[in-house]
C-alpha cells in the first residue's frame, strides 16, 4: 500500500514537472493563449471587395494559398486514383471468376 | 455506369479548368487580402462535407428500417466522401485562419463540431473495415450521429460567440465574390455526385463478386 502511494506521488510529481508545475504550486494560465484571446478580431458579417492588395499582405499569404489549393488537388486526385484502382481490381476478379464459371460449365 | 456519367465527367473537367480563372479574377477582400481566396475551395468542400454526412445518415436510416443493401452501399460510399471533403475543409480552414485570425486552430464550436463530425465518419469506415459481421448496422447507427451533428455545425456560428464568419456572409456576398463561389460550389457538387456514383458502383461490383464466389462455392 505504502509502495503504491509512493509510486503515485512520484508519477504526479513527474507529470507536474513535464507540465512546468511543481506539486503544491498553482498552475498559471498559458500566457500566449491570454494574449491570443485579447488579439482575436471580431467575426465578420460580410466581405467588402477592394481593388488593390495591401503590399505587406502579398508575400505571407501566397504560400498558404498555394498549399491550400495544392492540397485540394492532391486529395481529390488521390481519392480518384484510389477508387479507380479498387474498381479495376474488382473488375479483374469479376472477369476471372466469370471465365472460371464458364469453363466449368456453370452460369 | 449510367449514360450521363461520361458527359458529366467531361463537364466537371471543364468546370474545374475554368474555376481557377474566375477565382484569380475575383477581387481581394479588404481585411484578409489574398488569403481569402481559399474561401472558394474551403466553403464548397465544407458544403459537400455536410451534404455527404446527410446522405450517409439518410441512407443509413433507410437501411436500418428497410434492410435494403442498396441503401447500405450508398451510406458507405457517402461516408468516404465525408472523410474526403472533411479533410479538405479541415486543412484549408486552418491555412486560411493562420493569416486571417493569426492562429491555425481555435477550439470554437463550429471547428470542434466539424472535427467531431469528421472523426465520426472515420470511425464509420474503420468499423466497416474491421468490425466483422454485423458491423453494417452498428456503422449505420454511428452515421445517424454524424447526420445529427450537421445542423449543429451549420447554426453554431450564429448562436455562439465565435471568431468564424457567420452564415450571413454568403447571402450578402457582392456578385464579384458570389460568381466564383457559386461556380466553384456547382463544380464541387458535380464532383460529389460523380465520386458518389463511382464509389457506389464499386460496392455494387463487390456485391456481384460476393454473389459469384457464393455460386462457385455452392
Amino acid at each position: 500500500m505504502m509502495k503504491r502511494t509512493c509510486v503515485a506521488v512520484c508519477l504526479i510529481w513527474m507529470l507536474g514537472l513535464m507540465g512546468g508545475v511543481r506539486p503544491g504550486e498553482q498552475a498559471t494560465e498559458w500566457p500566449s493563449m491570454t494574449v491570443l484571446h485579447a488579439q482575436q478580431p471580431e467575426p465578420q458579417d460580410e466581405f467588402v471587395p477592394i481593388d488593390e492588395l495591401p503590399p505587406q499582405d502579398q508575400l505571407p499569404a501566397a504560400p498558404l494559398l498555394v498549399v491550400a489549393y495544392a492540397f485540394v488537388v492532391l486529395a481529390l486526385a488521390a481519392y480518384l486514383m484510389s477508387v479507380a484502382r479498387r474498381l479495376g481490381g474488382v473488375q479483374r476478379d469479376l472477369d476471372r471468376l466469370e471465365a472460371e464459371l464458364k469453363r466449368s460449365g456453370r452460369s | 455506369m449510367p449514360k450521363w456519367f461520361t458527359p458529366a465527367v467531361a463537364l466537371c473537367g471543364l468546370m474545374l479548368a475554368i474555376s481557377p480563372f474566375l477565382i484569380a479574377n475575383a477581387p481581394y477582400e479588404s481585411t484578409m487580402g489574398l488569403v481569402q481566396k481559399i474561401f472558394y475551395v474551403h466553403l464548397p468542400s465544407a458544403w459537400m462535407f455536410l451534404l455527404a454526412a446527410i446522405v450517409c445518415g439518410v441512407a443509413s436510416l433507410r437501411f436500418l428500417f428497410r434492410g435494403d443493401p442498396r441503401h447500405d452501399r450508398l451510406a458507405w460510399a457517402a461516408a468516404e466522401l465525408v472523410v474526403l471533403f472533411g479533410i479538405v475543409t479541415l486543412v484549408t480552414g486552418p491555412l486560411w485562419a493562420r493569416k486571417a485570425w493569426g492562429v491555425w486552430w481555435q477550439w470554437d464550436v463550429r471547428l470542434t463540431a466539424s472535427l467531431i463530425g469528421w472523426m465520426v465518419s472515420v470511425a464509420y469506415l474503420l468499423l466497416r473495415k474491421y468490425g466483422g459481421p454485423g458491423s453494417d448496422k452498428l456503422a449505420a447507427g454511428l452515421a445517424l450521429f454524424g447526420m445529427a451533428n450537421v445542423p449543429f455545425i451549420y447554426v453554431s456560428v450564429n448562436y455562439w460567440r465565435t471568431i468564424h464568419p457567420t452564415t450571413s456572409v454568403v447571402p450578402t456576398l457582392p456578385t464579384s465574390f458570389g460568381l466564383p463561389l457559386w461556380f466553384s460550389a456547382v463544380t464541387f457538387l458535380l464532383l460529389f455526385v460523380l465520386l458518389l456514383r463511382a464509389r457506389v458502383r464499386l460496392e455494387e461490383q463487390r456485391a456481384q463478386l460476393d454473389a459469384l464466389y457464393l455460386s462457385v462455392d455452392g
